[in-house]
Formats: structure tokens, sequence, C-alpha cells
């Protein structure tokens, strides 16, 4: 019997994937320390448990408005997109090289901008008084990159899935006198909604799993739970590693627990993750 | 008037949006001065690329190229093949089958590298042949994707003609199927480039500080200095190759989709 062709990538996801995360929960439990014989402990979890829950309510903060910003600005851009005329097809453009820009890149530029010596301040408050949106008490700037982003991603995809047929809906909403405001409610987003889900599941997942924009965006205490395993990973005492691990585990529990309501809450959203990641091609 | 105004309005706050984050780092790779509160550079230049080449942007460049070409040669033809038993209908189990495969979007990636972080310090595997694997899994989603929509545009019935007109099975799939599906593999390939290209966290986790990229150079360079010229250039310089790689995937006929049909 010949082996299935799927077999090679499910073996290396299974492999990479599932020993990464086996060996994440086996060094929390100090089942797999770096030094020493391996002993079962709850001590990483004990060391962990103080900040697991602020760090979730603040990789929380971080992932859920990201989200609900990226769906607004992608349906609001696929919106753009999808109309006839030359300034779609810059916008078109536009989208896919802010799509293509890595995260980290999209930090640091969103920190000039946003940060007390940026662009912002000298243009709207040369003489002080710009707020703290950069490491601040609330993740404006975070929030602001990942939503940048990730909207060019939810565009993409919403655009994709509903292309082919979205001309010839919004010529019959017009010619029923529907306007564009009218138009991008009633009949693209209601179309575009297990896309929409789809993307938007992607996005949070990653909201909550990004360590460099909330590293270089975000403020110092608390922080978000990759923030403060990557912090307690490079820690120079190597008991923090069972500490360090509980909070990795804690994040990747967090994004599959969340990931997993979506898709039990939203089918459409399971059906269409896969087209989702295939489709991204933009149709006028 | 009004309605050639609001016409206008979508479009201008859609670039305003898109365009508006990248400004700063535009205008400060050419600042040879840039003191607050200007509105504008006070004395225009190339210091940040002066300082920038000094820190090694070449090399890193270089690395992240060699990184990012070898995820894409790795996840693409795993991606191909379970691509086509997915368009095609062949898998058993398809929907287990695609939950495992899209398993890696839903994992944080700082996760996996940090737990197989301790297995590479105890295997005699070199780290930077960890950083490709973690990145080619991560990849693995997008590559499939892409071969599945391929291979489910393709017509079974093109195979078919081909082996009634005498083609051997594996002459149908070099000379008819594989063409077929080829604009949808260019970017399975690009898009798994993608990912190699522009990852930070498992490239700095597992590569333990010796494989320096171009992300990893602008990281510790964004979280250490306080040198906005040389940080603006390594990010531009870290964000133009991959624009260019999918601004031209993008201009293929098929657009990001690739696919036959």
């Amino acid at each position: 019997m010949r082996p299935s062709p799927v077999l090679p990538g499910v073996v290396a996801v299974v492999a990479v994937a599932g020993t990464g995360m086996g060996a994440v929960v086996l060094t929390s439990f100090g089942l797999m320390p770096l030094v020493g014989e391996p002993s079962a402990s709850l001590d990483g979890w004990r060391a962990a448990a103080p900040e697991l829950g602020v760090a979730a309510r603040e990789s929380l903060l971080v992932a859920l408005p990201a989200t609900a910003l990226a769906l607004l600005a992608g349906l609001l851009l696929a919106g753009v997109v999808l109309t006839p005329g030359r300034g779609a097809r810059v916008v078109r453009t536009l989208v896919v090289v802010v799509l293509a820009v890595p995260h980290l890149a999209g930090a640091v530029s969103v920190g000039l901008l946003l940060g007390d010596g940026g662009l912002g301040a000298r243009v709207l408050a040369p003489d002080g008084g710009w707020p703290a949106l950069v490491g601040g008490p609330l993740p404006v700037a975070t929030w602001l990159e990942l939503a940048w982003k990730e909207s060019a991603f939810v565009a993409l995809v919403v655009v994709a899935s509903v292309g082919p047929g979205h001309r010839g809906r919004s010529e019959v909403a017009a010619s029923l006198g529907a306007g564009p405001l009218r138009r991008w409610t009633r009949v693209l987003v209601p179309s575009a909604l297990p896309a929409a889900g789809a993307s938007g599941l992607v996005v949070l997942v990653y909201g909550i799993g990004t360590y460099e924009v909330a590293w270089l965006l975000g403020r110092s205490y608390p922080e978000p739970l990759p923030v403060l395993a990557f912090r307690l990973f490079g820690s120079i005492d190597l008991g923090d590693r069972p500490a360090a691990a509980a909070a990795a585990a804690t994040g990747s529990a967090l994004a599959l627990g969340l990931a997993l309501c979506v898709l039990v809450a939203v089918p459409a959203a399971a059906r269409a993750l896969g087209p989702a990641l295939a489709g991204q091609e933009v149709r006028r | 008037m009004t309605r050639r105004l609001s016409a206008g309005l979508a479009p201008g706050l859609a670039l305003v949006w898109l365009l508006l984050p990248a400004v700063p780092v535009l205008l400060w790779v050419g600042a040879e001065r840039w003191s607050f509160p200007g509105v504008l550079p006070q004395e225009w230049g190339v210091r940040g690329w002066r300082e920038a080449l000094d820190d090694g942007l070449l090399a890193g460049l270089g690395r992240s190229l060699a990184l990012a070409l070898a995820v894409a040669a790795l996840a693409t033809p795993l991606g191909a093949m379970a691509g086509r038993a997915l368009g095609r209908r062949l898998a058993r189990r398809p929907r287990l089958v695609v939950s495992v495969l899209l398993l890696p979007l839903l994992l944080p990636p700082f996760a996996v590298a940090m737990g197989l972080d301790v297995v590479v310090l105890r295997l005699p595997v070199p780290a930077v042949v960890a950083v490709v694997a973690v990145l080619a899994v991560l990849a693995l989603p997008y590559a499939t994707a892409a071969a599945t929509a391929g291979y489910a545009r393709c017509p079974e019935a093109l195979e078919e003609q081909a082996r009634a007109l005498g083609a051997t099975p594996r002459q149908a799939r070099r000379l008819v199927v594989r063409p077929a599906v080829r604009p949808s593999l260019v970017v399975a390939f690009w898009l798994a480039f993608l990912v190699g290209w522009s990852d930070y966290v498992v490239t700095l986790l597992l590569g333990g500080g010796r494989l320096v990229t171009a992300p990893v150079l602008l990281g510790s360079t964004a979280g250490g200095t306080g040198n906005e010229a040389a940080v603006a250039a390594l990010a531009l310089a870290t964000a133009v190759p991959p624009v260019l790689v999918l601004l031209a995937v993008a201009a293929r006929p098929r657009g990001l989709s690739g696919g036959t049909g």
C-alpha cells in the first residue's frame, strides 16, 4: 500500500509542533530541566502563578481590540477595493504592500509615529502633552500596528471570498437605490462574514501569540504572556525556565481555547479557514 | 459635486490608513539630523544607511534570503503533496488532515520554539536546521492552502484525457497537471518565503543569537539604542524584499491565488 501523500506534511506538523508543545509542558512541570535530573514539580507554575492571570488579561487586552479594529478596517478596505475606479487599484496595491511588511518593521514605524518624540507629537503636540500611546496604560500603539497589518490580510481574504459575485449584487442594490454605506452594510458585510470570521480568528490567535510587537510598543508591566515567557526564558537564573514554560503553555492554551470557541460558535468560519488562506486573490 | 466628494473620501481615508504608519520610517531613512520638535529633518543625508551597513545589514539580508529560500524549498513540496491529495479529494479523513495542517496557525510560534530549544540542545541538530524546520511547519498551512486551491481548479478530466491519448500516469502528471498547477505552487513557494523572511522570534529563540538575520538585527537595534535613523534604515531594508516579492506575485495573471482556471 502506498503511503498517503498528506503523510509527510502531517508528520512534519506533529513532529515539530507536537515536540515543541510537549517539551514546553514537560519543562513547566520540571520534567525536562536544562541541567540536572528531571523531577516532577509544580514549582514553575507556582513561581509564574502570580503573573499568569495578569499577563493573560493583558494578552486579551492586546488581541481582542486589535482583532475588532483589524476586522472593521479590513472590511472597509475591501469595500474600497471592490468599488470600480482608479482609487481602488491604488488601494489594492497598497494593501498588498502592507501585507508583505514584516510586523517588526511595522512596529518600528508605528513607534516612530506614536512615540514620545515621534511624528505625531512633532505635528500635533510640539509643546508637550502628547499622550503615552507607546508603553502607556493602554496598548494603543500595539493595537494600531496589529490592526494596520492585519486589516490588509482581512481585506484580501474578504475580497477573494466575495469577489466573483459581488459586483452583480452591488449593482442590483444600487439600482434599488442603496447608497455606498448601505451597500457596504447590507451587501458586502453579510456575504463576507464567513471569510471575515476565518481571517479574524487568524488575527486573534496571532494577537495573543505576538511577541515582537508587544515587546517594542507595549508597557513594561503588566506584560502579555509571550513577553512574560520570553523575559523569564532569558533570565540568568535557569530556575526561571519552568516558569517561562508555564507562561508559554498558558499562552498556547489561551490561543487554542479561543480558536476552538470561535470555530464551534461560527462553523462557517471553520469551513472558510482553508479557502481564506489560499484564495487571497484580489479581483475587481 | 457632493457625490464626487464622497466617492473620493473612502479611497482617501484608505490611503491615509495604509500609508500613515509607514511615513516616519520613510522620513527617518533620509534624515542626517532631525531634532524635536521639527516636523521634517533639519538635515537630509544617509547617516542611517551608513550605520545600518556598519551594523551588518548586508550580511543580515543575505542570511534572511538563505533562510527564506530554505524554508520555501522545504514547505512547498510538503504543501504540494498535501494540496494534491486535498484538492483532488484523495485524502482519507480530510477534515482531520486539514485540522492538523492548520494547527501551526493556532499555536503561538514562540511557545513551539521555546519547547524545541530545550530539545535541540540535547540533540546533535544544528540550530539553523531547527529554525528552518520550525519555519517550514509554520509556512505549511499557507503552502498547502495555495496548492489545494490549484489542484482543486485543475480539472481531473485533463489528466484523464492525457491518459486516453496514451500518456502514462507519470507523463500525464508531468506534461499536463504540473504545468496547470505551477502558478499555485509558485504562490505557495513565495508565501512560504515570506514566512521565513519575516520571522523574528523563532530565529532568535532557536538560533540562540548566532543566526543574525535582517529581522533579528532590526530587533536588537530597535530594542537597544535610540538611533532612529539606523533603525529606520534597517526596517526599510527588511521590508522592501518581501514587498517586492508579493507585488510580483500579485501582478501575475491570477494574482495571489495562482491557479489555473
